[in-house]
């Protein structure tokens, strides 16, 4: 069985770690230096969610249809996405084996992939916050 | 945590959480190969081949012998390409799919080096499932039966008969490409970008100057060194790679020294072969951006940064460092001091070959300047290879082994 029950969920958790992110002083113009955007379609539960990090510019997360034209396409199964932030998952690993399938200058994404161990804490924090020890313990 | 769970956890021995090893080429080797090239193409379903190439290659007469050996074995050449340039691109790949359409071909035999090769690859997945070179970038996303899911779809039959000693794309699932109108070199990997068919015939690099010989020889030995201790390392890679080490041990400076000794141009043709893998590391992340922004040939800047990656990374953990005494004693260096003293002796000996094969030994040498340098270090960093570097650098770390390598 999938760990969220709808898109709701997703944009709830992962859609709100970017928001939480695209605000964070220390960590926002880090990953906005990706100068990117970069578009992560999500299945069972099908969901989207567009990231725009251009260097100089605000942060800005879309949940859902966007007007935003990603870079590159990051396409796998919304419990591979949730695995990931609980730190749970090998990026170059995901990809080899076609967990994760990214479209586009893969480079860039993959560059940011250093930075958000730290985030990985934050993202078990948000959910036992929210009560959802069931996603923090999957 | 259980080991390899955590993202990026480092894991340099006993049995992995998880690897990956493919080899679908047949690789034929030996001598006056090229003759047979139509009988063995053949049996891979090629009935009407189309001929990838480049201009010099063609100037030396190599590819009128492999016309003569299509033409012997019965094979039809429906057409022969030699526009690709030495840095190919999407623009040249697309109009190789296109006259290959043209022609009525239905397979590729690519003679040449990287450019050459990689461009066959892409031009013959365009050629097969449409679409044009820039729309085939990723890892893993060529079409693929059961809604994507399944198996991968495969391209027409493609044969590729290597004119260097390096790149090794003659038996690997990967590519690259420059895509002008983005700036950005296009990679592609997937597991029908396997040629069918390798020819290892010393004859196809009886014309290879001795400085290319001794700058593609260096781009395989950064490939053994980078894929026996890179973070996605095998079993499989393991032999490969040593045995890859072993061969351009005896081989790589006779290669240079007497171009006529046929026995060291075959083995170290087998040895490119062997080497290639798409585990590298902080050594490749640095060379990209130097041919990106300075022109510097690839196997020239691997042969300049390698050492320095070699002391940096020995000095992150005996896990690594004792993969890198395992290579130095294949070459009968100091196997027994500190991670750090492993790393100096390999590093030496590295520097020391690439010297006495009369290649530059610094960036400095070959246009690289100090200014330059922070646009290395941002092309480094977002060098996706740079995650399969066993000791994870920081652009701080980066910055220092650009000036060292200066």
């Amino acid at each position: 069985m999938a760990y969220f029950k709808d898109a709701n969920e997703v944009y709830e958790f992962i859609g709100g770690l970017f928001a939480d992110l695209a605000i964070d002083d220390d960590l926002g113009p880090k990953f906005r230096k990706a100068n990117t955007i970069v578009q992560y379609r999500y299945s069972n539960p099908d969901s989207v969610i567009t990231v725009k990090m251009i260097d100089g510019e605000d942060g800005q997360v879309d949940l859902g249809d966007t007007q935003l034209e990603p870079e590159v396409v990051m396409s796998m199964e919304a419990d591979t996405a949730h695995k990931f932030w609980l730190g749970k998952v090998n990026v170059t690993v995901a990809l080899a084996r076609g967990q994760m399938k990214a479209k586009g200058p893969v480079a860039k994404i993959l560059k940011l992939v250093p930075l958000v161990k730290p985030v990985f804490p934050r993202y078990r924090s948000m959910l036992e916050e929210k009560g959802r020890t069931d996603l923090a313990e999957a | 945590m259980e080991a390899g769970s955590e993202l990026g956890a480092r894991q340099m021995a006993g049995f992995k959480d998880f690897f990956q090893a493919a080899n679908a080429t047949r690789v034929i080797a030996g001598r006056d190969l090229l003759e047979s090239t139509g009988f063995e193409f053949l049996k891979e379903g090629a009935k009407r081949a189309f001929v990838v190439t480049d201009k010099v290659i063609r100037e030396t007469g190599l590819v009128d012998k492999v016309l003569a050996g299509c033409a012997d074995g019965g094979l039809e050449v429906a057409g022969v390409f030699d526009d690709v340039p030495q840095d190919s691109s999407t623009e040249v790949v697309d109009r190789c799919a296109e006259e290959a359409r043209a022609a009525g071909a239905d397979s590729f035999l690519a003679v040449g080096g990287g450019s050459v090769m990689d461009t066959a690859k892409i031009a013959d997945s365009v050629f097969t499932h449409g679409g044009s070179a820039a729309e085939s970038e990723g890892f893993f996303l060529m079409p693929r039966a059961g809604d994507g899911a399944g198996e991968p779809l495969p391209i027409a039959p493609l044969a590729c008969i290597p004119t260097t000693c390096g790149t090794g794309s003659e038996v690997s699932m990967g590519a690259v490409v420059k895509d002008h109108e983005r700036k950005v070199k296009l990679e592609i990997a997937d597991f029908p970008l396997f040629p069918r068919l390798a020819i290892l015939d010393p004859e196809s690099t009886r014309t290879l100057p001795p400085q290319l010989a001794a700058s593609t020889g260096m781009d395989a030995m950064t490939h053994a060194i980078e894929g026996y201790v890179g973070l996605d390392w095998s079993p499989y890679q393991d032999g490969r790679s040593l045995v890859a080490l072993r061969l351009i041990r005896e081989n790589l400076e006779r290669c240079v020294q007497t171009p006529d000794d046929v026995q060291a141009r075959g083995n170290m043709l087998v040895a490119a072969s062997l080497a290639i893998t798409l585990n590298l590391g902080s050594t490749h992340s640095m060379s990209h951006p130097c041919g990106a922004h300075f022109g510097v040939p690839h196997g020239v800047a691997n042969a300049i940064n390698l050492p320095h990656v070699i002391r940096f990374n020995a000095e992150g953990g005996s896990d690594i460092a004792d993969r890198y005494r395992d290579i130095c004693e294949l070459f009968d260096l100091e196997t027994g001091g500190s991670d750090s003293a492993v790393g100096d002796a390999l590093a030496a000996h590295v520097g020391a070959m690439t010297e006495r094969m009369g290649l530059p030994s610094r960036l400095s040498q070959v246009g690289v300047p100090e200014e330059g340098i922070p646009d290395l270090v941002e092309g480094a960093m977002g060098d996706g290879l740079s995650l399969l570097n066993p000791r994870e650098p920081t652009e701080e770390d980066y910055e220092e082994l650009f000036k060292r390598a200066l």
